[in-house]
């Protein structure tokens, strides 16, 4: 190979080298950042719900008058809620899918050191797995005698709970998880597991540490001044939006009462995921932008460094040299820049991403990432020489006898 | 001569002028991201009432236990007790003002059946607040100061609850009922355009407070505390009882959650008004409080800004990758003009055979890149106005729409600032681009490229 004839040429533009290699440089660092810090933020990003959250409709609402009698206001909401035509079943709730607050720990045994597993209650009625269309796996559902309904001050803990498939597989491998005890916290009454459901959605929370699907649910419905159920309402395909307002009447009859949010489930999804999406976009256009002005740039110079050398080129073709060999003596000459710019670019990385990362101290930096960067731009590379050098390639080999 | 010089850059920018175009946009894109960028933070870091932030104080007293974690984040910091923030507002201090501040959640509903009643994040305050903070009133006003000390069901309402409530129309003297409780308004506030809400420490942009009750009516009626209640370790499980139902725990006990603001008349009395919080701080350690060494501070409004600024500063990838992409930018721009310069090697060597000087192509080609700078400054002003506007939906969309575009506008707004500021990076950087380029075309010998061809 003619590694010592391009250096040599190479010293010969030193400038026009330099520039290549810084801007190579600097577009794997812009690059290996963007990236990274978009897979890091898109994790686990939009994944499958698990429910027919088109058709669930979200009601919050609190009551704000502390004469309410909370146990008959939610039979009638409940009931009221039933009465309209387009409703399929409904049941009060705590935590909504794609929402879910603060994740809760279960243990396996009563011991003080029992590992926890992170998880988020769902407390329904005998009609929850119905209104999210949740499939049996294993095992059966609730029945009527097993639900808790009670005020917070005189509840009894559940005795049975239904488990998430993903929950089951974490807690019990293969085994089957029917039967089973479960601790619900520290210190408290074993509950017996009795069914198996299909997985949903929990939220944000346990989305982030790769668990976006444990759940376990409660036969329960407790209330308490300040904190009084939710409801969700499975409705007919396609009408959930007609009837938020049939709905918001039929709660606004209990006066003392206001509903802070009526949704479908697919716009608390949306939320739960838009935050990321969002940032992720913004850098992945970013990084196109900057890719493109970049290639821009390199076969730019690389034109302006070929016109230069029409005569070199014409004498190399007339001593002998084939088409292909000018055409690879610029790819190497323009890979040997890259390969030292993106060296250096890599360097540049990690001194950046250290920077970015000392507030927090969590890394987003992966090195896989900045080696697919590398590659990246290496190839765009070599197709932003392949033009101009063919074109220079095409220089007859006359011209150096023309003039001069 | 410069005008000669003048006519000669124009007339070969035209020359070329796809070369120009891609030189410009180059310039352009990188001013574009730079500028959105520094906007956002620019308009993010903006002091908040700046006209007073000196003289605006926020008092802060460490009475935890000894054990309690060391005081890392100043700004973070406890608030006060209800106990302390009454003692030091009834003291005599060197402040002209006090007020204090904090949070809470009710539902604001109409007797007229057709209203439904909302939540409303509500300040909790007296009557201070309105004068310290240049509250602007559209009806009415604040409420007095006997209606503090008889702790009188009054309300304040915004602009917004207004419109929910009463149709926009005056209000003051008509009833509504917080919670179950009924008041009376007194005063509609205008728009208020405070940027970052900074007198609950949230600093929040979008989301605004809608209602304004007073304190001693708040304490007396038991309206919940939605706030960070910081109690000593023994009373950890009370804070729950303390947040919703028992008041007259939470008052008595070594509970913070009091933010005190206090003015000052003069900057200078800050020194004397920690004098007096040492003092009161002794006093109260005598009784047996505040265990802790003196963990006291007297900020102004200004420094706790900035301080909140320092914290949050590195947050955003955006701030590190832009500047990066501008020199990217750069970088082509360069390869782009030493093309373009090379190509007039001849003319060069003509126009310098024929004796003209060094300084004067010089003046020429950096005319030519102060053009290609000024074009890529204002096409780039552009681009970073619409880059604003994108982050700006991006922001409501990330929301949910529960902001409007309008109460998040002016963290998005290009300024005279940020304008001239754009116009002129484009103008530097095209000349230190410039540099190598034009050194490398006036150097070009005399009569040298006259002999071929």
């Amino acid at each position: 190979m003619e590694f010592r004839p391009i250096l040599l040429s190479l010293k010969q533009n030193k400038f026009l080298s330099l520039l290549i290699s810084v801007q190579v440089m600097l577009t794997v660092t812009v690059l290996s950042i963007a990236t990274s810090i978009t897979v890091e933020t898109l994790k686990a990003w939009n994944m499958p719900s698990g429910l027919d959250h088109e058709n669930i409709v979200s009601v919050r609402t609190q009551f704000f008058d502390p004469e309410v009698n909370l146990a008959n206001a939610i039979v009638n909401d409940v009931n009221r809620i039933k009465q309209i035509p387009g409703v399929i079943e409904v049941t009060p709730n705590q935590e909504i899918p794609f929402d879910a607050g603060r994740p809760s720990k279960v243990y396996l045994s009563s011991e003080q050191d029992a590992e926890g597993f992170d998880t988020n209650f769902f407390d329904m009625n005998v009609d929850g797995h119905k209104v999210l269309g949740l499939t049996l796996i294993a095992g059966r559902f609730f029945n009527q005698t097993e639900v808790i309904q009670s005020s917070a001050e005189q509840a009894t803990p559940v005795s049975v709970v239904m488990i998430s498939q993903d929950m089951a597989k974490e807690l019990f491998k293969d085994h089957s998880p029917l039967g089973k005890t479960l601790y619900l916290a520290k210190e408290s009454q074993p509950v017996q597991i009795i069914g198996v459901y299909s997985n949903f959605m929990n939220g944000e929370r346990l989305n982030g540490r790769g668990k976006s699907y444990h759940t376990i649910m409660r036969p329960q419905v407790i209330w308490q001044h300040g904190n009084n159920p939710n409801y969700l309402i499975k409705v007919e395909q396609g009408s959930a939006a007609s009837l938020f307002e049939p709905i918001t009447q039929a709660l606004y009859q209990t006066p003392g009462r206001y509903i802070y949010g009526i949704e479908k489930l697919t716009r608390t999804q949306k939320r739960m995921y838009d935050g990321r999406g969002s940032q992720g976009a913004i850098l992945l256009v970013v990084s196109l932008v900057l890719v493109l002005i970049a290639g821009f740039g390199v076969a730019g110079l690389v034109s302006f460094l070929i016109t230069q050398r029409q005569k070199q080129i014409g004498i190399r073709r007339a001593l002998g040299a084939t088409k292909w060999s000018v055409i690879r003596y610029f790819i190497v000459e323009n890979s040997m820049l890259t390969i030292f710019g993106l060296l250096m670019g890599t360097l540049l990385t990690m001194l950046f991403s250290y920077l970015m990362t000392q507030g927090s101290g969590q890394s987003f930096l992966s090195f896989s990432q900045v080696l697919y960067c590398s590659v990246f731009i290496w190839l765009i590379n070599i197709a932003a020489v392949w033009l101009p050098a063919r074109r220079a390639a095409k220089v007859s080999p006359a011209i150096v006898t023309r003039s001069a | 001569m410069l005008v000669y010089n003048f006519t000669l850059a124009l007339r070969s920018l035209r020359e070329r002028i796809q070369l120009t175009i891609l030189m410009v946009l180059a310039i352009a894109i990188g001013i574009g991201l730079l500028i959105t960028v520094q906007t956002m933070s620019y308009q993010g870091d903006k002091i908040p009432l700046a006209h007073k932030a000196d003289k605006i104080f926020f008092v802060q007293a460490d009475n935890r236990d000894i054990g309690a974690e060391p005081i890392v984040r100043q700004p973070f910091m406890t608030y006060l007790t209800y106990r302390d923030a009454n003692n030091i507002i009834n003291a005599d201090t060197p402040a002209s003002k006090h007020t204090t501040v904090w949070k809470s959640d009710v539902i604001l509903n109409s007797f007229d059946q057709d209203v439904r009643p909302f939540r409303a994040s509500t300040v909790v305050t007296n009557n201070n607040f309105f004068s310290m903070f240049d509250v602007p009133f559209q009806y009415g006003g604040a409420w007095s100061e006997s209606a503090d000390r008889g702790a009188e069901p009054v309300v304040i309402l915004t602009k917004e609850s207004n419109d929910l409530l009463f149709g926009g129309k005056n209000s003051v003297g008509q009833q509504l009922r917080v919670n179950a409780l009924t008041v009376t308004v007194v005063g509609v506030m205008a728009e208020w355009n405070l940027g970052r809400r900074f007198y609950d420490e949230s600093y929040r942009m979008g989301r605004k407070d809608t209602a304004f009750i007073p304190d001693t009516f708040a304490i007396k009626n038991n309206i919940n505390r939605r706030e960070r209640l910081d109690c000593l370790p023994q009373d950890r499980d009370k804070q729950t009882a303390y947040r919703t139902k028992d008041v007259d725990g939470l008052i008595n006990s070594e509970c913070t959650f009091v933010r005190l603001w206090a003015e000052l008349p003069d900057p200078n009395l800050a020194d004397q008004y920690r004098e007096f919080l040492t003092q009161y701080v002794m006093s109260q350690k005598e009784l047996g409080r505040f265990p802790r060494e003196l963990n006291n501070y007297v900020t102004s409004l200004y420094t706790m800004v900035t301080l909140r600024n320092e914290l949050n500063g590195s947050r955003n990838p955006l701030a590190y990758i832009a500047p990066l992409f501008f020199i990217v930018c750069l970088l082509n721009a360069i390869g782009i003009l030493l093309a373009k310069f090379m190509r007039k090697s001849k003319e060069v060597s003509l126009r310098r055979a024929l004796g003209a000087k060094k300084w004067v192509l010089m003046t020429q080609y950096l005319f030519e890149v102060l053009i290609v700078g000024v074009l890529g400054g204002i096409v780039g002003t552009a681009l970073a106005y619409l880059g604003l506007q994108g982050m700006l939906h991006v922001q409501i969309y990330q929301s949910d729409y529960a902001v409007t575009a309008q109460a998040l506008s002016h963290a998005f707004a290009l300024d005279w600032v940020m304008m001239a500021k754009s116009i002129l990076t484009a103008m530097v950087s095209s000349v230190v681009i410039g540099l190598y380029p034009i050194w490398r075309v006036v150097n070009i010998a005399p009569a040298s490229q006259l002999k071929s061809q």
